[in-house]
């Protein structure tokens, strides 16, 4: 019996000397941040939100897609032989569900509405950070970035998808959400425009590259006119008209070193100076330097030339137009090699707008010229198609004589008294050639209805190429989303 | 003289305790059945006097009291105590161990009698280890157990990828290692001539006590351990030999290079065309010549070891120096060793420990390729070195030889690479016997390592821009690993009734383990001369991770006169890794063993030995990852904002906290068997592991947004089952003697579920995917497309591309994809399953013959049904772009009956995308070892020297295959380091050498 207490006593002995070590298993990640331990700081909440810029900035969106896939449907570009197939089929109107890049565009957007629901569905932490730590105006404002940039993206989505999983909070497990009526995505886009319209502040009061009140103002007039709400749109437009004014050179908007002029509303930021050793890492992360846009390497003509200005846009310049001139490059023009004998496969023109070529002989991949979302210039000439509906014609035509009137422009002002259907032609060509390379015309050609009549000759087909196909990708990976639930015609 | 010194202080030390009585020489001679046993030991019982018998069988021990108790015993025959009585003269015959129940082989946590064992054990003993010259002691593992595959690189240093019982699970595969008890990270530093034996455990019943480790089985080492027996024995083993490689790949000479490449360029590159570049022609290089060499391979080892009834110690040092085959290939190892044993009354302490230093200059990659893809594919009239290049080496410049291969031997040779380590392995344990048969043990392990990888690459320029840096490269990875045991046990051994058997373990074990590491890079444009750190272009990140690990066990073995047996053990498991929901796991397995012939039915048979056991248990990996099942933060976005960059922060993803073990269920049934006093033997094993709960990645709806766009679960399930089977035959009797040995094992694999997922994507080459897992097939087979010939006519390929006449870029020339879907056309969906990179089978054959005073060791090892993806075949005959290319380039399709096995230059894209064309069966059969020694009579040495053996060996002299490859065993790569994924994937490995050795051993 002895023996046996002793023992047991042992027993005791043995695994209490290994269990006190338990609290040892509960160990944090030391490499990591944890979210519990997040939103503390000024300089936290502000990275937050930092991160949900970086996807404007993937080869998905303004560093490689984007451009082709609007400018090539709209077809202000052609291609070159060298134009790789993913692309031609923006052309050509070929693409399918399992197009790489329209997968990509998918899901960059989707991270970035992720990251924006990070910080919005965080709002009760950040607002209890001491206001000694952080200003109740700051928190609003880096709150407002977010819905900003959320509304930003769902438009991004819901223009080109229709209608769309619509989340607005961190999911709390894999299950993916159905597709929203585009109704209810419109809603929630005007609801964070709005919010974000009170709180952002003022350009000038803010750093340059972030979201303004002028940007959220302007993006909620862009919603309320592409779903013919323009007496709406007017009014946000209102909240913008006069606190920004032209460049009076129009090739000020298309530099480097122009970057923020009075003109610019909101920019997708590149500095070739902060890296871009992960430029090809990711089509949808946004991680890493990835600080420069291959624009100008894929457009230029004395780079990768994969596409050229089309006869079509080309054709649309009035005679004397000084944008033609800012827009391309003709044989007899100079850039900074010199004067420009030969353009190869003897294209009539090359691309000048967002070109490097007024300092650089070559691209490098690396341009770190800005990609403009919205300026002035689109905003007046908005203004004017939601007067020509509401208000007036000579009010339209006011606004649209102010793009026309630029100083480095300066073409013949229009006559007050045309008729509606004269002014809103005359916007469709103001538009064309003021905005041209500028990712407008095919949602343009869209929403006017007008896609079919101009681009059919190319492939466009009514009532399916009006949007892209579900992504391959989302349906299998999403219990929620089948192929019967795929667009139209897909 | 050695001896006689050290007796000469035994002597003193005995005066001065006192011990002195009568005292006399005693000498005699020892024998067994077939004449005189050299090498006996023979000691005074309670004392540390002793002595070896000679070559002829004689000992002579002096000082010995007329009262005292002579112990002569010898391994594999049965002890015998003889009292002296006074006698001067005294001689004796062992008798052979004839029941193996004295056989003790060390298990996990303990260890147990051959008789009474149930479950699925290989041994390994310390011949079979130092038999063969190698760098890691994992390497000699190959071959010498069932189920055991081991699949070594020639790579100097590199550890071989080990896998017991197939494969499991797509995650970690690893055995788990036990070095003296203590739950070790490999055998990499472990000096093979320290190692006693190795235990491979392979069911659920011998790994179930390791828990949530043991589900890839268990590898458990035991080191040398000085002897009992009173002799101070002084070993040195040394041997010194070459290494090389005869196979090379058959490619083209300058001349036959010039006209391939007129005939498929166009324009022709100016190199060829340009008569300014004429002496270059002039030149004919085989880069593979060039950096292929003869390396010398030098191993010494010196031990000491001695010890009495209680104390023991054995001190060891080694040196090795492999140079690798391939230039500036090298590995160096120190190792120190040192274990002793002390005995007081109930107490009983002990301690090993290890200590080695080891600098390897590795093969170095360029651009993601090895040194044999560059050799194939340099121009062969480039001459490797140019003086008036920046760096002095000649490479290929796309302008003007439309090709751009880098030069190999730039990359292996310019500036070094070095990686070095140092590492420590060590236990300490005490033990104290309660009362009679209880014993409570603890034990405190050590495994440390501490790693140094420096690579310094100047600029360089192989001529024209091409193959340049304009600045010189400096990398400094350092970190330490460091893991702490700390284990507590109870034993109770008792037996009843003279058969009722019992052990029962109670044991609590924690372990702490640490990892750091810095990693810092810089770029100096200004100089080669410094080769350190500095902050222009520089990047640095360091990371640290904990886990913590506590378990306890329980086991009950019980025999009933060793002929029912019973055993079964619970442990209970918890991991840091594992979040509070399923941070414990129980782990249990059962096994039973009837050993039929200790029957009364079967005496007088002739089975010496015939036992039927089976086992049952589960077991688990959590080999998954440090923190997984937490949430974390990710700062690696970067926007500018006011021109500068500022950071951005997010959720990583959807973190899983009901993470758990992934766990096996292992059925394992056994059969043992003897026969003529174990002359022959055999064993047979079939086994059936079902692997549950393995961690997938499952991708996560695209729309959902995380940066993390997969979430981890515990949902598959791999099922893996074979048969293993060992043979044995000795013969023990007279001058000649041999003995032979087979074992076998084959395993099969199946995904029974992914959960959902359709498939998993292995390892990938020049963008495409080669292996894949998905349900119902084998893990990382391989997937691509089936060739079915080569388009002859237009007509030929219309007749596939039925869903899309027209089409121009598959041409006549082309490859004849099979369209398995019957689409009409050749797509991805086309794609299946093209191969199996495990073996079926694989096997060993050991045969030892001695005659006199000869020794004859043949070792042969093996696998087969197992396919090799050659990634060498896109080189030599893909033809994608101008490249060197092998000879069968030549016999290209260039029009139509031409050829029907290599296609058309610069064809399709779709003729070097994943396909069988690049499968090939990597069955082989190798002559792994052969050993001719001769042991040198004694009586030349007087008495200072008991054994002097000298011996010639010759290692891989011929390997039998259909690999068209270097070297058909595709060990790890050392080009990219994701060894799953990498299964049978050879993408230029570094091929084995072979090698002639001589040696010698030596014992004082």
């Amino acid at each position: 019996m002895k023996k046996i207490k002793f023992i047991l006593a042992f027993l005791l002995c043995v695994v209490s000397i290994n269990s006190c070590s338990e609290n040892d298993l509960e160990l944090t990640n030391p490499n990591q941040l944890s979210p519990e331990t997040f939103f503390k700081n000024d300089a936290q909440v502000q990275s937050s939100v930092n991160a949900i810029y970086a996807n404007l900035q993937t080869i998905a969106l303004y560093t490689r897609h984007i451009f082709f896939m609007m400018d090539n449907m709209a077809h202000e570009n052609s291609g070159n032989p060298q134009l790789e197939a993913d692309k031609r089929q923006y052309l050509e109107f070929s693409f399918d569900s399992s197009h790489g890049a329209i997968g990509n565009y998918w899901d960059t957007c989707f991270r970035g509405i992720n990251k924006a629901n990070f910080v919005i569905a965080n709002s009760e932490a950040i607002n209890a950070i001491p206001e000694s730590f952080l200003s109740q105006a700051k928190k609003d404002k880096y709150i407002g970035e977010a819905k900003f940039l959320r509304a930003l993206y769902y438009f991004y989505l819901v223009t080109r998808y229709g209608d769309v999983p619509l989340i607005t909070d961190i999911p709390e497990n894999g299950v993916g959400f159905p597709r929203s009526p585009k109704e209810d995505v419109y809603q929630q886009i005007i609801t964070d425009l709005q919010d974000a319209a009170a709180v952002l502040l003022a350009k000038g009061a803010e750093e340059n590259g972030r979201a303004t009140s002028g940007a959220a103002n302007s993006l909620l007039g862009k919603v309320h006119l592409f779903r013919g709400e323009y007496a709406l749109a007017l009014t946000a437009f209102e909240k913008v008209y006069g606190n920004y004014s032209l460049e009076d050179n129009y090739f000020d908007n298309f530099m480097e070193e122009t970057e923020h002029g009075p003109e610019s509303i909101f920019e997708v930021e590149y500095n070739d100076d902060l890296g871009d050793s992960a430029k090809w890492n990711s089509d949808v992360t946004g991680a890493g330097p990835n600080e420069v846009t291959f624009r100008g390497q894929e457009y230029g003509m004395f780079d990768w030339f994969n596409v050229y200005p089309s006869d079509d846009i080309l054709d649309e310049y009035e005679t004397g137009d000084p944008r033609y001139k800012a827009n391309f490059y003709s044989v007899g023009d100079s850039y900074v090699g010199g004067v420009i004998t030969a353009i190869n496969n003897d294209r009539r023109a090359g691309w000048r707008k967002y070109q490097n070529y007024y300092k650089d002989e070559h691209e490098d991949q690396a341009s770190g010229i800005n990609m403009k979302v919205i300026r002035y210039a689109d905003v007046l000439l908005m203004m004017a198609e939601c007067a020509n509906e509401v208000v007036s014609q000579a009010a339209a035509v006011g606004y649209l004589n102010q793009v026309r009137a630029r100083p480095s422009v300066n073409m013949p002002l229009l006559s007050t008294s045309l008729s509606k259907t004269q002014v809103f032609d005359a916007i469709v060509h103001e538009r064309k050639v003021e905005l041209a390379g500028e990712q407008v015309r095919f949602p343009d050609l869209v929403r006017w209805g007008m896609a079919a009549e101009v681009l059919g000759k190319y492939g466009f087909q009514a009532g399916k190429n009006e949007i892209f196909p579900i992504p391959d990708r989302e349906i299998s990976s999403n219990e929620n989303i089948n192929s019967a639930d795929q667009n139209p015609g897909y | 003289m050695r001896n006689s010194y050290f007796n000469y202080l035994l002597f003193g030390l005995l005066l001065c305790f006192g011990f002195i009585s009568a005292q006399q020489t005693v000498s005699g001679t020892v024998s067994d059945a077939t004449g005189p046993l050299p090498g006996a030991n023979v000691l005074v019982k309670g004392t540390s006097n002793g002595t070896t018998t000679d070559f002829d069988g004689n000992y002579t021990l002096q000082s010995v009291p007329n009262n005292a108790v002579l112990v002569i015993s010898y391994i594999g025959f049965e002890t015998q105590e003889v009292a002296v009585n006074g006698r001067s003269s005294i001689s004796l015959n062992l008798v052979e161990d004839a029941t193996s129940l004295e056989d003790v082989i060390v298990v996990g946590y303990g260890t147990q009698t051959r008789a009474a064992v149930t479950g699925a054990i290989s041994s390994i003993d310390s011949e079979e280890i130092s038999s063969l010259p190698v760098a890691t002691a994992d390497q000699a593992l190959q071959g010498r157990a069932a189920g055991v595959s081991v699949v070594n690189s020639g790579s100097p240093g590199t550890s071989p990828v080990v896998r017991i019982r197939g494969l499991g699970t797509p995650n970690d595969n690893t055995p788990l290692y036990v070095i003296d008890g203590v739950i070790s990270s490999g055998l990499g530093n472990l000096n093979a001539n320290d190692i006693e034996s190795i235990q491979v455990l392979k069911d659920a019943s011998t790994t179930a006590v390791y828990g949530s480790q043991g589900s890839n089985g268990v590898i458990v080492v035991s080191t040398k351990k000085g002897s009992k027996s009173g002799v101070t024995q002084i070993t040195l083993n040394a041997y010194t030999g070459v290494q090389f490689t005869t196979e090379r790949y058959d490619v083209l000479n300058t001349a036959q290079y010039i006209d391939y490449a007129r005939a498929i360029t166009d324009p022709v590159p100016e190199r060829i065309t340009n008569p300014a570049y004429a002496d270059f022609l002039k030149n004919d290089v085989n880069y593979q010549d060039a950096i292929f060499r003869t390396g010398i391979l030098r191993n010494y080892d010196l031990a000491l070891s001695g010890g009495s009834e209680n104390s023991n110690y054995r001190f060891s040092a080694g040196y090795l120096n492999q140079e690798g085959t391939i230039i500036e290939t090298e590995f160096e190892r120190f190792s120190f060793r040192a274990n002793s044993n002390f005995t007081a009354g109930k107490l009983n302490f002990g301690q090993s420990m290890g200590v080695s230093f080891n600098v390897q200059n590795p093969e170095r990659a360029d651009g993601g390729r090895s040194l044999i893809e560059h050799a194939i594919k340099a121009a062969p009239y480039l001459p490797i070195y140019n003086a008036e290049n920046l760096g002095g080496f000649q490479g290929a410049s796309s302008a003007i030889d439309g090709q751009d291969a880098a030069n190999p031997v730039r990359v292996q040779t310019l500036g070094v690479a070095i990686n070095k380590s140092v590492s420590i392995q060590g236990s300490l344990f005490g033990e104290y016997e309660i009362i009679d048969g209880l014993v409570f043990r603890s034990q405190l392990g050590l495994d440390y390592n501490n790693y140094k990888n420096s690579i310094f690459i100047p600029s360089y320029n192989e001529g024209m821009g091409t193959n340049t840096t304009a600045f010189a490269q400096i990398t400094k990875n350092t970190g330490l690993f460091q893991s702490v045991s700390f284990t507590n046990s109870f034993n109770y051994k008792k037996t009843f009734a003279d058969v009722n058997n019992f052990e029962l373990l109670v044991l609590a074990e924690q372990q702490e383990i640490k990892n750091e590491n810095v990693n810092a890079s810089s770029q100096n444009p200004i100089s080669d001369e410094v080769d350190q750190l500095s902050n222009t272009q520089s990047g640095l990140s360091s990371a640290s991770y904990k886990y913590n690990r506590i378990g306890y066990l329980a086991r009950l073995n019980y025999n009933y006169d060793y002929k029912y047996l019973v055993s079964a053990s619970i442990r209970r498991d918890a991991s840091s890794r594992f979040g509070p929901n399923n941070r414990w796991g129980w782990f249990p397995s059962a096994s039973l063993g009837w050993n039929i012939s200790k029957e009364e039915f079967m005496q007088n048979t002739a089975f010496s030995n015939l036992k039927l056991r089976g086992s049952y248990g589960i077991v688990g990996n959590d080999k998954i990852g440090d923190y997984r099942y937490s949430a974390s933060l990710v700062t690696e976005f970067i926007y500018p904002i006011n021109d500068a960059g500022v950071d951005g922060t997010t959720a990583n993803g959807l973190p899983n906290a009901n993470l758990k073990w992934e766990e096996t269920e292992m059925t394992n049934i056994g059969l043992d068997m003897g026969l003529f006093n174990d002359q022959f033997t055999m064993s047979l094993e079939y086994y059936r592991n079902t692997s549950n709960d393995l961690l997938i990645n499952r991708p996560l709806s695209v729309s959902l947004g995380f940066n993390d766009p997969v979430i981890t679960e515990n949902v598959g399930s791999v099922e893996s089952k074979g048969f293993e089977l060992n043979l044995g035959y000795n013969d023990y009797e007279g001058d000649f003697t041999w003995s032979a040995t087979l074992n076998l094992g084959t395993s099969t694999n199946e995904v029974l579920s992914l959960g959902g997922v359709t498939s998993i994507p292995g390892g990938s080459f020049e963008s495409e995917n080669l292996s894949r897992i998905s349900e119902g097939e084998p893990l990382f087979y391989f997937y691509g497309l089936q060739t079915d010939g080569i388009y002859q006519t237009q007509a030929e390929v219309d007749a596939v591309f039925t869903a899309n006449p027209g089409q121009t870029i598959v041409q006549p020339g082309d490859i004849r994809f099979k369209d398995i879907n019957g689409d009409g056309q050749i797509t991805a969906d086309d794609k299946t399953k093209i191969g199996n990179p495990y073996p079926d089978v694989t096997y060993g054959f050991n045969a030892t013959a001695n005659y006199k005073s000869f020794d004859l060791n043949i070792f042969i090892s093996g696998v087969a049904g197992n396919e090799v993806y050659n990634t060498n075949i896109y080189d030599l005959e893909g033809m994608p772009r101008l490249f060197n290319s092998g000879v069968a380039v030549l016999n290209r399709w260039t029009g139509p009956g031409t050829s029907n096995t290599v296609p058309r230059a610069l064809g399709a894209v779709q003729n070097v995308g994943a396909s069988d064309r690049f499968i090939e069966d990597g069955s082989y059969t190798r002559l792994r070892n052969v050993t001719l020694g001769y042991t040198l009579p004694t009586s030349i040495f007087k008495e200072s020297i008991s054994k002097f053996r000298i011996y010639l060996s010759g290692q891989n002299l011929i390997t039998l295959t259909d690999y068209s490859g270097l070297d058909p065993e595709v060990g790890s790569s050392t080009v990219i380091n994701t060894s799953n994924y990498e299964l049978g994937i050879d993408r230029g490995n570094y091929p084995q050498p072979k090698s002639f050795l001589f040696g010698l051993q030596v014992t004082f």
